[in-house]
């Protein structure tokens, strides 16, 4: 994957991208019959070239934070405005990676990535094939056009799904846990890369995750969950400076005194939950 | 104690695990091969158990060569020709009834739950239910024709399609749907290029088990009260005596039967590419 550094709008010059305003989604459990709070009372403001990480235990409302923003989960109260307007379901302006990839099993690789335009109408003229290499090329997958999902390692399905939420030309690209399922020698790389992408596109991002690290390598803000019911316990900047990559910053001071800190937040969080679980 | 019990585990494990490997590092032409080497010597066997030792007397079971034999006058006699020639106009019409109320009935019932409440306990009663019950009532409907076995191959091969497709469309993977919905599909889009290929899979496998019910439903009306098609030739053979004739029949109907599971095995590569296993 190679890609050329553009210059990253500065964040702050104007009014947030994303706005999340007193969010609160909650379930009816149909079997048990009460109501279960998944977030309660979220607000952040998300600026247009930002690169915001969600950090979290398992079960902590972060992806239901996602799929609200991303206009699949409808909010019990609050809202959600991207531009000024608020969502009310998914748009172009929005591409989803997912962390289980979501291929369709059935396209291949090129078709998978096509599709991402497909249902927006957007394959008329000829342009369109051009956009679907490139974004095929963009994400390592040359030679691979004609694979279908299966044939590939999960990392490469994981690049799919990637060049499928690129090549729709979204102002902001929502990721939840895309590594997760990836494993560790794979995972290691594609973060690199992924920071290296975005940093290129100047794409608005926010990424959700359970690894530290992670949230610290990608992210210039980390959003820290905290569970029973999901709600934002807090946010901190990284400051430190791009481009980055894995060995560079995992040295630097402030990255260790981060990762202590999230060490600490996220370890009195899963005592809590197990507790909670326990009970 | 743990030492033996790891060797009474491992052991039949490790023979077993040793002739799989071997079978599955096989060429397709080795494979074939073996299948070859199996069938001989089967049939040599029974050959000697019947025909040469008598160990078995050949009027109940009789010997393959006796089988070919029989095989061979049912050709010369014409009568294999006719009575296949209406077996197969009654197998296929009624499998292509099947197949076109099947399908749509199927993705309704899969698409909507409403239908799915109200069709769905009859499909299954009906499905449950001895195709020979409905014999009876078929002759009763359809006369002493083609009719009732056009009848019972369409009962017997439509269920298998219609609740195979209805559970395709049910099992379709949420994380597709959702996919789906974050680039835009309408509703419609998310029918045709979701729920639609995500059904593929499960048509075919339920393409495969309606061609075996629909041989059972054809031979099971034609042995009752019909006089002509494969059932009942098999059944005059046998009322005669002639066993080596009513075992050449069933072989017929039994290749067919096998051999139409291959041809609907052969169209889902050519036509679903991606459900073919990988290789591992």
């Amino acid at each position: 994957m190679t890609t050329t550094t553009i210059e990253r709008p500065e964040p702050g010059a104007s009014a947030p991208l994303i706005s999340v305003r007193n969010l609160t989604v909650s379930y009816n459990v149909a079997r048990t019959g009460k109501t279960l709070t998944a977030i309660e009372g979220v607000d952040l403001d998300v600026r247009e070239g930002e690169f915001v990480t969600v950090l979290g235990p398992s079960g902590c409302g972060k992806t239901t934070f996602m799929n609200v923003i991303a206009g699949l989960v409808k909010p019990t109260s609050g809202e959600v405005l991207v531009d000024g307007r608020p969502v009310t379901g998914p748009g172009p302006d929005r591409a989803v990676v997912f962390q289980d990839y979501a291929l369709l099993p059935w396209r291949t690789v090129f078709d998978n990535v096509k599709f991402g335009l497909e249902m927006q109408s957007r394959l008329k003229g000829d342009g369109w094939r051009d956009r679907v290499q490139e974004a095929v090329e963009l994400v390592g997958l040359k030679g691979f056009e004609s694979s279908y999902p299966r044939e590939l390692s999960g990392g490469m399905q994981q690049r799919v799904g990637l060049a499928r939420a690129i090549v729709a030309e979204p102002r902001i690209l929502l990721m939840d846990e895309p590594l997760g399922a990836v494993d560790a020698l794979t995972r290691e790389v594609m973060r690199d890369e992924i920071e290296k992408l975005i940093a290129a596109t100047g794409k608005t991002v926010l990424f959700i995750t359970h690894s530290i690290e992670e949230a610290i390598l990608l992210g210039d803000r980390i959003v820290v969950f905290k569970s029973h019911p999901g709600a934002i316990k807090e946010v901190i900047e990284t400051g430190l400076e791009r481009p980055r990559s894995e060995r560079s910053v995992q040295s630097e001071p402030r990255f260790l005194e981060l990762r202590d800190h999230l060490w600490e937040a996220l370890q009195h969080e899963a005592t809590a939950a197990a507790r909670v679980a326990g009970s | 104690m743990s030492a033996m019990s790891a060797i009474f585990a491992s052991g039949p494990n490790i023979g077993r695990r040793g002739l799989a490997s071997w079978l599955a590092g096989l060429s397709a032409g080795g494979r074939a091969a073996v299948l070859a080497v199996e069938v001989l010597l089967l049939l040599v066997v029974w050959q000697l158990v019947v025909g040469v030792w008598g160990l078995v007397n050949p009027v109940f079971f009789p010997a393959p060569l006796d089988i070919a034999r029989g095989f061979g006058e049912l050709v010369a006699s014409g009568s294999l020709a006719a009575n296949a020639a209406i077996s197969l106009q009654a197998w296929l019409i009624g499998f292509a009834l099947a197949v076109v109320v099947g399908i749509p009935v199927g993705l309704l019932m899969g698409g909507s739950l409403p239908v799915d409440k109200v069709v769905g306990p009859i499909a299954w009663t009906i499905y449950a239910t001895p195709t020979i019950a409905y014999q009876p009532l078929s002759k009763a409907w359809f006369g002493f024709g083609i009719g009732p076995v056009i009848f019972l191959v369409t009962v017997s091969a439509l269920f298998p399609i219609l609740l195979n497709v209805a559970a395709g469309m049910r099992t379709t993977s949420p994380s597709l749907l959702r996919a789906g919905r974050v680039y835009g599909a309408s509703r419609f889009e998310l029918y045709r290029k979701v729920f639609l290929p995500s059904t593929v899979p499960f048509l075919f496998a339920g393409l495969r088990q309606a061609v075996v019910l629909a041989t059972i439903g054809m031979v099971v009306a034609e042995m009752t009260g019909s006089s002509s098609g494969m059932g009942a030739l098999i059944i005059k053979a046998a009322n005669t005596y002639q066993t080596d004739q009513a075992f050449a029949a069933i072989f017929v109907v039994v290749i067919w039967s096998v051999s139409m599971t291959q041809v609907v095995s052969l169209v889902e590569r050519w036509t679903a590419p991606w459900t073919r296993k990988a290789r591992r």
